[in-house]
């Protein structure tokens, strides 16, 4: 039982971290039918700015009010640069048949990898002790201080998403963008402005997820982008791409499974069966779990 | 028009005949080394330190007449990166290749040195690089084997630790290191609870940590590389594991103590002495060399493995009179007054590997710096 509950503490840290970063690439693809393959390397980039915040804008200073200017700093600098891959990379191409789109995405995604290998180089970083090694042992389940931290910020963040998507005018204008571009447009909705919002939400939200990863693990390379991109976009996949509560969903049933596999079955084989059991439910519900049965546009 | 063409032959032939001149007076060294990704840390390092020996023989006047000149190919530490990079160096007409860092890249780039006669030094561990008779290859460190039965000597005799975790990624190295030390705890009559495998990379490690908990092991023996290492440490810290961690010789890295932050403390790392304590007068001038040059320690011992290992074949040439690769081998191969270097005496088995191998234990303190807890 001990090990059970371990197991599940963990798969929700990392899985919590893969749904901040999946909510990147379902709400781009909910208004743009476009896969963001840059969102990836967006993430790791955030490691790398929350690395440069911390070592010069704060002087390496581990305090708590450290830690909120550089997620504020951090997501910030990335909502910014969300913004300007849009008009860069996306924008002109909105009209576009959608493979240039792919295209361009790819081409972006590596333009950014290479970014960070040139400004902060090829090796290694280590990001600082930010929060402190603390742990608590529960009855032989121990979770730490920052698994806490980043459990608890994660669900705020997207309990707070659901509430501004569903409750809010903007988020009705996001959701109508979503359904019908031209329609909304009719309405009096400025889908450019919907389009750079979404950006916006979900490079800050890819940001806290870098930063995480850069808190939980420590180590940060300019490719590691790639893999938590990969994760994630499967995730929002699992949970119904373009639908924000599946891709938060899809995020934590992708990090339960993989601790459960890596726990019971074998931590060799833990990505592929993982990956079995993700082929198993689009073999079942191929839109998603959450995913609307809606018919293909002609 | 015909006056053009008969000009442009002329430049043609000058620049081929200037070019061939110039190659001519070189002699070139690859340095085939991960540059960028998880080890770019230990690639940089073989490519400086070779670098730094490249321009010190070259002011002294080349070897034989001839100026070095370095080609240096990143291989990421890969197998496919490695093999790329295997071609290339030998079509760029290199005599010797400095490298790589992983047994891994190592090994997938041998048979391309041995099929076009090119000599390749590299520290790589694992023991199947000098099991393929090969004669281009020399190991310029020590092999698995004997790091695994001082690491299960060690465990089982001197700290008498009753259930022990072996654990490794899937890398030619780590896998051949972590399956010789099972052995060798075996035939010291040690109790092997789990033997497991992380992926490298992966970072995510808690699982495969809380399933070895459940094991309840008063040790965790890692044979795998620092950048998983440090990681590993600390989340095995986090889980409230407290089992001894010893790391194998690729956790002997700066960035371990990094990456595993406050929870480096106590852990264990067994290799060959650090560059800092290596008592060779030739040690001491090029490491100070090296840190006026770069204005840092060199990474690890092992770029500074790989400098004895050219060293040893710019030795042989010079005392064959000849550039020819085979007698440089067969003169390695047939040494009997080794070459003192900066990590030691170096000379070489029949088979490539490097005779001898002293490892000790090194603890991690408080401030991140080693104490040497245990020499053989």
């Amino acid at each position: 039982m001990d090990i059970f509950l371990q197991q599940l503490a963990n798969g929700l840290t990392i899985g919590s971290i893969f749904a901040l970063v999946a909510l990147g690439y379902t709400m781009v693809y909910g208004v743009m039918r476009l896969i963001n393959f840059a969102h990836g390397d967006m993430v790791a980039a955030s490691a790398f700015v929350g690395l440069t915040v911390y070592t010069q804008v704060m002087g390496q200073a581990t305090s708590l009010f450290s830690v909120i200017v550089i997620f504020l700093l951090t997501a910030s600098v990335m909502a910014c640069v969300g913004v300007l891959l849009e008009r860069l990379a996306y924008r002109p191409l909105r009209d576009a048949p959608r493979l240039s789109a792919v295209v361009s995405a790819l081409g972006a995604s590596l333009v950014i990898q290479n970014g960070i290998m040139l400004i902060w180089g090829p090796r290694m970083q280590i990001f600082p002790e930010l929060v402190p090694q603390v742990y608590w042992d529960l009855g032989g389940v121990v979770i730490s201080l920052i698994q806490v931290i980043i459990l608890a910020l994660s669900l705020v963040l997207m309990v707070g998403l659901y509430l501004f998507i569903e409750k809010t005018r903007m988020g009705a204008a996001v959701r109508a963008s979503s359904i019908d571009q031209d329609a909304a447009r009719l309405m009096g909705i400025n889908v450019n402005s919907v389009i750079a919002l979404i950006f916006i939400i979900g490079s800050s939200l890819g940001a806290i997820g870098g930063l995480f990863i850069g808190m939980y693990y420590r180590g940060i390379t300019f490719n590691m982008g790639w893999q938590y991109g990969l994760y994630a976009f499967i995730a929002a996949i699992i949970g119904g791409i373009g639908n924000i509560p599946g891709a938060m969903m899809g995020g934590m049933l992708l990090g339960l499974f993989n601790a459960f596999i890596a726990g019971y079955i074998s931590s060799t084989w833990a990505d592929a069966f993982t990956f079995i059991l993700l082929i198993l439910i689009l073999i079942v519900r191929p839109t998603g779990i959450l995913g609307e049965r809606v018919a293909e546009k002609v | 028009m015909k006056k053009m063409l008969k000009s442009l032959f002329v430049v043609c032939v000058a620049v081929v005949m200037t070019s061939t001149l110039a190659s001519a007076e070189t002699l070139k060294v690859g340095v085939q080394a991960p540059i960028t990704g998880s080890y770019a840390n230990e690639g940089q390092g073989i490519d400086n330190g070779t670098r730094l020996l490249a321009s010190q023989i070259n002011a002294a006047g080349g070897v034989m007449g001839r100026q070095i000149e370095v080609i240096t190919c990143d291989d990421q530490g890969t197998a496919m990166a490695s093999a790329i990079c295997a071609r290339e160096l030998v079509n760029r007409g290199v005599k010797m290749v400095i490298g790589s860092y992983t047994s891994t890249a190592a090994e997938a780039a041998q048979k391309i040195y041995y099929d076009a006669g090119v000599l390749q030094t590299s520290d790589g561990t694992a023991d199947n690089l000098t099991e393929k008779g090969y004669w281009t290859f020399l190991r310029n460190s020590f092999p698995n084997s004997a790091e695994a039965e001082f690491a299960a000597d060690y465990m089982v005799n001197v700290k008498k630790y009753k259930r022990i975790v072996v654990l490794s990624d899937f890398s030619t190295y780590a896998d051949g290191l972590a399956n010789a030390t099972e052995a060798a705890i075996k035939k010291h009559g040690g109790n092997v609870v789990s033997r497991d495998k992380i992926k490298a990379d992966s970072q995510n490690f808690t699982p495969v940590l809380t399933n070895i908990k459940s094991k309840n092991p008063d040790v965790i023996f890692f044979a795998g590389y620092y950048s998983d290492g440090g990681q590993l440490r600390s989340q095995q810290k986090a889980l409230g594991l407290n089992a001894d961690f010893i790391g194998g010789d690729a956790n002997d890295n700066p960035d371990f103590v990094k990456l595993a932050g406050s929870a480096a403390q106590g852990a264990y790392i067994i290799n060959v002495p650090s560059p800092d304590v290596l008592p060779y007068p030739i040690a001491k001038s090029f490491i100070s060399d090296y840190q006026t040059r770069y204005g840092e320690m060199p990474p690890s011992i092992w770029g500074l493995m790989n400098i004895d290992g050219m060293r040893a074949i710019i030795h042989a040439m010079e005392q064959n009179n000849s550039f020819d690769t085979r007698q440089a081998a067969d003169y390695l191969h047939n040494m009997e007054e080794p070459l003192p270097g900066i990590t030691g005496p170096i000379a070489f088995e029949k088979d490539g590997n490097r005779k001898g191998g002293a490892y000790v234990v090194k603890k991690i303190q408080a401030d991140g710096s080693y104490s040497h807890e245990y020499v053989q």
